[in-house]
């Protein structure tokens, strides 16, 4: 034992030997640095908190002086969210406050304001022409993107650089301004207030950052697999889609978080290239008018309805996403 | 950037006869696999980019109902001649510099204290990339109720309870007295508390993909830590550094109109006029001037593309040290 | 940068798509004119509606903004439905779209509308640009016309502004008034201090004078409380609808009767109005108001932080509501106060309901038969009933009306005295100049309000001028 303790470190190795990170009292400044990293989360945190109190006050708590931290919770904002509802008076509601006890809990806070639910709102039917063109989008753009992404990283193909520059320049025009041509372009082909119109749009302003980022991620896959897959009888395509793909499995996990992120959120196309049947969230979120003003709970309830899917997804994948934004740009 | 990605990732040429028959299946592949994304991008991207480049030059109203008339440079002579646009550009600049800046200090900040991980540091790094999650018109308007100065919280967050003499941050008043700028600033701490999470992001996975060998060495030198930090650490993060610059430059300029609008309107009496929601005056709201806003934008897209040209040009500069 | 060929061919075929695109688009609009166009000649030919009420119309689709006076239209057309077997859709937009999709869909000459409740600021555009179907004759002929008061009738149906053209029937009025806190203006002690200070006894204001008297009274930024809470907006148009309130009662204008502005939106009438604004919000606005329209005057009201705020009548039904506004019992409401001078008005807000030109005939026939039956009088006081905001005469002067709810007679006295911003087409541009100009001074505070008004009139001469309004 004595012997073996003097050839092997003296310490087990808990830390790097990098410099900057050794110091003498190294696990408590880790310690710190973890108390640090946890208060500045709360910090950064704090307005969401704000978000999610706000969703469950009532009108004149949101606007109470000093502002409120305790207060009675309301399901108000997600009744006004998700219901649409009718004004009761005299008789029938007289009955309505009779039969109460039968109501579920949405038509009981409904009824304190005395209003009657009559069906879910269009906040209901926007949230899920979100999903429908959000998941048609992103599927659409990150697939697209791989196959072209694959062939850049490839194959010499002609202009390469110039067709690059373009797939990006895209971007760089203020949204509000394309918007124009766009919905002039969309009344012509009869693509206007569809779900195919709008992710068709959406995939192509995503393209431009898939094809960027997926080129970067499988330009740092060693095209060794392909040959040798090659030499054993693997055709291209059957090299692609075997060897490539599932290398990549990481890129394209960051890469469909980021185009999820923009078109789930995404106000200006979908302010004027839809107006009912395709009309997403965002733009409806932003806008709830009540009785006399903004509706703050119901913007609070929205938000963090529509926030919950994102998350989701974004907690699913957070290992391929935390390495995943290097954006190809660092390739040792 | 583009074009030296174009030359180092080539296939040499194929040379016996077996792959000669695979060279002409990749020709095929080529063609399968680029021209969907092109012929979708040439039809509704490249469409936009040079009609509106067209309407730029006319007097077109998207809701006028008649055809484009050719007005040549009027339009642009208006935007280059109007102090107004000046002022909107002039306040774009203040905006991105400082935003930026302050996102580059504290994201680098943040990233340094999240590379090494710690129980929960997964959890911790998912959960403060929420801001940037959020649809940016709700958040204005989100940030417009914290600042209240009676029923917002932000006051009392930095100690004011009295709002009598407390910052009325959107009004650019403190105490009552006017005190220009603050509304700017108020936006700009939005800005930095929504995207500081990402730029940290994109250094942190830049630091993580430093060799540890370099530090070794530098420990082997006695080299101090500053003298590790500016020798390796900096350049090393250098290119992500930039291209997250790069990133939040072009968006300020393009898109920041959600999140002023929700919040201040542009106001108070234009302090907060960023050149995106110009721009959006512009084009909707009531005046429709599509011909203008094109325009406007357009010089909005060149400034764009030259202030990338010079991030790419370093970029590639660094890269070639 | 490499340049090669590709560049070119890709440039090429861009040229080549744009050149197709354009022609595609100017091809097909030159067909579907002739349709518009004779659809807005119907009118003339079909003044026969008895004889065919068997249409092949089911169903038809009401354009409007996202608020609550649409869900009490949406609730009121299923009598509609009960009665004809046709299903009227009320579709909402928010606010803030409400006018670029609508006017993007005309620009289309979209058929997804029938009918449109549109701005009153909205006429000229829609009328010159052919958006609307001439309604004179089936006004006049069904009645209508002298079924609504005057000032409703000019500012939401007529354009150009007196030519008896008629191409809507107003539907929502709305205008700006006054809420104010009862029990601060009752409470005894409160009365005997105001008079002891201010020689007169208090109450809710009827003069400007006595506003900012009253203002000043009860602004104690110590107990939270200020004057007045007004509009501030800049976005839109929120700060110049409520600025007119003070403008048209000091006498000022925007214009003359020939759109001329220099020495109307600059004379000294104006000025003073535009002073009197802003010493209103500096001396008693509530803190954090500086951006603030409807939404923000009626939180601050509920939040007690104002004992008097403007506000458009169509929001005054949170203020009366219990459940929003803690103070809803003891809130009073109040017509905007005359001018020095004794001229008297408010500002206009509110909408008319039009027929969208780019509809078959057929539709519009139907169309027209609906806006006959909302604009019965029993209908009207149905309508009025359900929280709408009637135009019609009868109804504004019935007592179920001023009784059922607090601010409906504050309302009706209102509604004799409006007066709107311009609504020739080139409006959007009038409205940025003044929203801008105005909030650098009285938001931001800079200048004067000689400069700024001097100013504006300079802008305003021009913008008129490039519209053919105003010789040059």
């Amino acid at each position: 034992m004595a012997t073996f303790e003097e050839t092997g470190p003296r310490h087990p190795v808990t830390e790097s030997t990098r410099v900057d990170k050794v110091h003498p009292r190294a696990r408590l400044a880790k310690n710190v640095r973890a108390i640090v990293v946890i208060i500045v989360a709360i910090m950064l945190l704090f307005p969401v908190f704000v978000m999610m109190m706000t969703a469950f006050k009532s009108r004149s708590d949101v606007v109470s002086i000093p502002p409120k931290l305790i207060f009675e919770p309301t399901l108000e904002g997600f009744v006004f969210l998700l219901t649409e509802r009718s004004q009761l008076s005299g008789a029938a509601l007289e009955e309505a406050r009779a039969n109460a006890d039968e109501l579920g809990i949405f038509g009981q806070v409904a009824l304190r304001n005395g209003q009657r639910i009559t069906g879910p709102s269009d906040f209901t039917i926007r949230l899920r022409n979100s999903v429908i063109i959000a998941f048609g989008a992103t599927v659409a753009s990150v697939t697209l993107g791989l196959f072209a992404a694959y062939a850049f990283s490839r194959f010499d193909v002609p202009g390469k650089g110039d067709l690059m520059f373009f797939i990006l320049s895209g971007r760089m025009l203020p949204a509000v301004v394309v918007t124009i041509p766009i919905f002039l372009m969309y009344r012509q082909l009869g693509l206007h207030d569809t779900h195919a119109g709008m992710i068709l749009i959406y995939t192509v302003f995503n393209l431009s950052l898939t094809v960027w980022l997926l080129k970067g991620f499988i330009d740092e896959i060693p095209r060794e697999y392909e040959e040798a897959a090659l030499v054993d009888g693997y055709s291209r395509f059957q090299a692609f889609y075997k060897i490539v793909v599932p290398q990549a499995a990481t890129g394209i996990a960051a890469t469909t978080v980021f185009s999820l992120i923009f078109v789930w959120n995404e106000y200006a196309f979908a302010l004027m290239l839809t107006s009912q049947k395709a009309r997403t969230a965002p733009p409806a979120i932003a806008t709830m008018l009540g009785r006399g003003g903004i509706e703050w709970s119901a913007i609070a309830a929205g938000t963090l309805v529509f926030l919950v899917p994102v998350l989701v997804i974004i907690f699913a994948l957070r290992k391929h996403l935390l390495r995943g934004v290097t954006f190809g740009a660092i390739r040792q | 950037m583009t074009s030296t990605s174009a030359t180092d990732t080539a296939v040499p040429p194929p040379t016996t006869g077996v792959q000669k028959h695979r060279a002409l299946s990749d020709r095929a592949i080529i063609n399968l696999f680029i021209w969907p994304t092109l012929i979708i991008l040439i039809a509704f991207n490249v469409f936009p980019l040079f009609y509106s480049l067209f309407l730029s030059f006319t007097d077109y109203s998207a809701i006028a109902g008649r055809p484009p008339v050719w007005v040549g440079f009027d339009n642009f002579n208006r935007v280059l001649f109007s102090e107004d646009m000046w002022r909107a550009f002039t306040i774009t600049g203040r905006y991105v510099l400082f935003s930026v800046a302050l996102e580059l200090v504290l994201g680098f900040a943040l990233a340094l204290l999240i590379r090494e991980q710690f129980r929960g540091s997964g959890i911790v790094t998912t959960l403060i990339l929420i801001p940037m999650m959020l649809s940016p018109v709700v958040v204005g308007l989100f940030w417009k109720l914290i600042y209240t100065p009676t029923f917002g919280y932000f006051n009392y967050l930095i100690g004011f309870r009295n709002p009598t003499v407390a910052p009325d941050w959107l009004a650019s008043r403190f105490a009552g007295q006017p005190m220009p700028g603050l509304a700017l600033w108020a936006v700009i701490i939005v800005d930095v508390w929504m995207w500081t999470p990402f730029i940290a992001l994109l250094i942190y996975s830049g630091l993580r993909a430093i060799p540890d060998y370099l530090y070794e060495a530098a420990v082997i030198d006695r080299a101090s830590s500053w003298f590790q930090f500016r020798r390796i650490t900096l350049p090393q993060v250098m290119p992500l550094m930039l291209i997250a610059v790069l990133f939040r430059t072009i968006e300020a300029f393009t898109k920041s109109f959600d999140l002023v609008m929700g919040m201040t309107g542009g106001g108070p009496g234009g302090q907060t006029e960023v050149v995106a929601v110009k721009i959006y005056q512009q084009a909707f709201l009531g005046q429709f001037q599509t011909g203008r806003a094109s325009a406007f934008a357009y010089m909005v897209l060149i400034i764009v593309i030259a202030i990338s040209n010079l991030y790419i040009r370093n970029l590639n500069k660094m890269r070639e040290d | 940068m490499k340049h090669t060929v590709g560049k070119y061919i890709l440039g090429f075929l861009v040229l080549f798509l744009v050149v197709t695109l354009i022609a595609c688009s100017g091809g097909s609009s030159q067909t579907t004119s002739p349709t518009a166009t004779s659809g807005a000649a119907a009118p003339a030919a079909t003044t026969a509606p008895e004889t065919a009420p068997q249409s092949n119309v089911r169903e038809l689709t009401i354009f409007w903004a996202q608020w609550d006076p649409a869900d009490y239209l949406q609730e009121l057309v299923k009598d509609y439905e009960a009665e004809t077997g046709i299903k009227v859709n009320v579709i909402q937009e928010p606010w803030g779209s409400f006018g670029d999709v609508f006017f993007a869909e005309m620009a289309a000459q979209g058929t997804s509308y029938d009918m449109v409740i549109g701005d009153s600021q909205w006429l000229g555009q829609a009328t010159t640009q052919g958006h609307y179907v001439n309604l004179t004759d089936f006004m006049n002929s069904e009645n209508l016309t002298n079924s609504v008061t005057e000032a409703t009738l000019t500012y939401y149906g007529e354009y150009p502004p007196g030519s008896g053209t008629y191409w809507a029937f107003p539907t929502e009025g709305d205008a700006n008034g006054w809420a104010y806190r009862k029990d601060l203006f009752e409470n005894p002690e409160e009365m005997a201090a105001f008079e002891e200070e201010y020689g007169y006894p208090l109450a809710p204001p009827t003069t400007m004078a006595q506003l900012m008297d009253i203002a000043k009274f009860f602004t104690r930024p110590e107990q939270g409380l200020y004057g007045s809470a007004i509009y501030t907006q800049a976005d839109y148009d929120g700060l110049t609808m409520g600025f007119q309130n003070m403008l048209f009662s000091f006498g000022g204008d925007w214009s003359d009767a020939n759109f001329n502005p220099e020495g109307v939106i600059n004379s000294p009438e104006s000025v003073a109005a535009l002073e009197f604004y802003k010493e209103l919000y500096e001396c008693c606005q509530p803190p954090g108001m500086s951006n603030a329209f409807f939404a923000e005057v009626n939180d601050a009201f509920i939040s007690g932080q104002a004992a008097m705020g403007m506000n458009y009548f169509a929001f005054f039904p949170a203020l009366a509501n219990p459940q929003v506004n803690p103070y809803a019992e003891s809130t009073g409401y109040f017509v905007n106060p005359a001018g020095p001078s004794g001229d008297h008005f408010a500002s206009l807000g509110g909408q008319g309901i039009s027929i969208i030109s780019y509809i078959s005939p057929e539709r519009q026939q139907a169309a027209r038969e609906f806006i006959r039956w909302f604009g019965q009088n029993d209908i009207q006081a149905k309508w009025a009933a359900l929280g709408g905001y009637s135009a019609n005469r009868e109804v504004l002067a019935s007592d179920e009306f001023l009784a059922v709810a607090p601010f409906n007679a504050a309302f009706a006295e209102t509604m004799q005295i409006v007066k709107d911003f311009y609504n020739i087409p080139v409006y959007g541009e009038l409205l940025r100049v003044s929203q801008d100009e105005m909030g650098r001074y009285v938001v931001g505070g800079e200048g004067t309000a000689q400069q700024v008004l001097d100013a504006i009139a300079a802008k305003h001469a021009e913008i008129l001028k490039d519209g053919g309004f105003l010789d040059q």
